[in-house]
């Protein structure tokens, strides 16, 4: 008898360090991990589905630069919508925001478009494609809340204009190396490990 | 700030790789994108450095004057990205590629260039160098220290990779892990390095 297994989506960030360049530098708190995560899952599906959806209107030869442009409009949009809810977390991640049309998450999505073999997006396609986000939003927050609470002491969620609400305030000297880039680096390799062993203990291939 | 400071601070400061992350993928020899600049393998070092100061100096430049001179006065600026992506990218391209269709040094740093375009490194560092009030010289030389910057850090984290190779570390650790800890120690050293010191050496221009 062969036993059934759930369909399993490595985790884009901790297995194939996938979008690691703004998750080591500007993703130091809850606010700013679920900033990036919703952002990567935003470009990245709405890459997915207005790729596919143009197949036919765009010649093979200019889909690269067209879905780089897509990429950059729909990154830019984004990073608006962040101004507006709140401006000192758009000024945290500065120039991170706009980067997300250049993240692996994006140029990930458009390879997959853009190869020649490659169907227009079906439901099977961009259901991958979100889960493959939500685990990339999951881990982008956990990060982000684990340099928060180590980091900075406190744990918040933000709020429109500018509020927060605060979750946790710990009394405790915290880890400033936590909100450098250097945390960022040091903590990943100490997640990418973890996350090996979990699924070497799952019976899964170490990616 | 002068050209030595500004050289100083986007070498060691402000280093492209280890203070904000650009590049970190192929720098990190994970995932299943090309390693670029030959880093992975180390083939072509005096390539892969030209090709990486040309591309980003280029970059920064031409960014710099669509941002100064198109997109500001228009109140455009905050497009920058969009526009770089639609204007300057395909002339980019075309030049690594009209480079890489040549002969020796030339063709080899073409074809680096030509992987490197389209991706965080090159578009991280236009946009800081445009973004960080410097003057088009100024933008440029930023650009190509930055450039220099990282192609430092990520030839000293492959020598550091086959160092690492050859030892006995734990399964879960080898790889990708260890790099991703040997940056970090590497970018905690650079954080020892005072940025203010750094950008006023040589004093003002």
């Amino acid at each position: 008898m062969t036993e059934e297994r759930a369909p399993f989506v490595p985790n884009p960030l901790l297995a194939g360090l996938i979008g690691i360049c703004p998750i080591v530098a500007a993703d130091r708190s809850l606010p700013e991990g679920l900033a990036l995560g919703i952002g990567a899952a935003f470009c990245s599906l709405l890459l997915g589905i207005l790729s596919s959806a143009s197949r036919g209107l765009v010649p093979d030869r200019l889909r690269p630069l067209f879905s780089l442009t897509l990429a950059t409009a729909a990154a830019l949009l984004y990073s608006f919508g962040v101004r507006a809810y709140s401006p000192a977390l758009a000024d945290g991640l500065g120039i991170y925001l706009p980067l997300l049309a250049v993240s692996a998450t994006s140029l990930h999505t458009i390879k997959r478009g853009s190869s020649p073999g490659s169907r227009p997006a079906g439901g099977e396609r961009l259901a991958s494609i979100a889960m493959e986000a939500a685990v990339f939003l999951a881990a982008a927050a956990v990060i982000g809340g684990i340099r928060e609470i180590l980091g900075q002491g406190s744990l918040t969620i933000p709020l429109p204009r500018d509020g927060e609400l605060r979750l946790a305030d710990l009394s405790f000297r915290p880890i400033g190396l936590l909100s450098a880039s250097a945390g960022g680096f040091i903590l990943l390799g100490f997640l990418a490990a973890a996350y090996r062993i979990i699924l070497r203990k799952a019976g899964r291939r170490i990616p | 700030m002068s050209y030595l400071g500004i050289i100083a601070s986007s070498v060691l400061a402000s280093n492209a790789l280890l203070s904000y992350g650009f590049g970190a993928i192929p720098a990190i020899g994970a995932g299943s994108f090309r390693a670029a600049a030959g880093i992975r393998d180390g083939r072509s070092s005096l390539a892969s450095a030209l090709a990486l100061a040309c591309i980003n100096s280029a970059a920064a430049a031409v960014l710099w004057c669509v941002r100064g001179l198109v997109l500001f006065p228009l109140g455009l600026a905050g497009l920058d990205i969009f526009f770089f992506a639609l204007i300057v990218v395909p002339p980019l391209k075309a030049l690594a590629r009209a480079a890489r269709s040549g002969s020796g040094i030339p063709a080899a740093v073409g074809a680096e260039a030509d992987e490197l375009i389209v991706g965080s490194l090159v578009f991280g560092i236009a946009l800081v160098a445009a973004r960080g009030g410097y003057g088009l010289g100024e933008a440029a030389a930023a650009g190509a220290a930055s450039g220099l910057g990282y192609w430092m850090a990520s030839s000293l984290l492959r020598r550091i990779r086959e160092r690492l190779e050859l030892s006995d570390l734990p399964d879960a650790f080898k790889g990708a892990p260890s790099m991703l800890i040997s940056a970090g120690l590497m970018s905690m050293a650079l954080l020892g390095v005072d940025s203010a010191l750094v950008r006023n050496l040589g004093g003002s221009p």
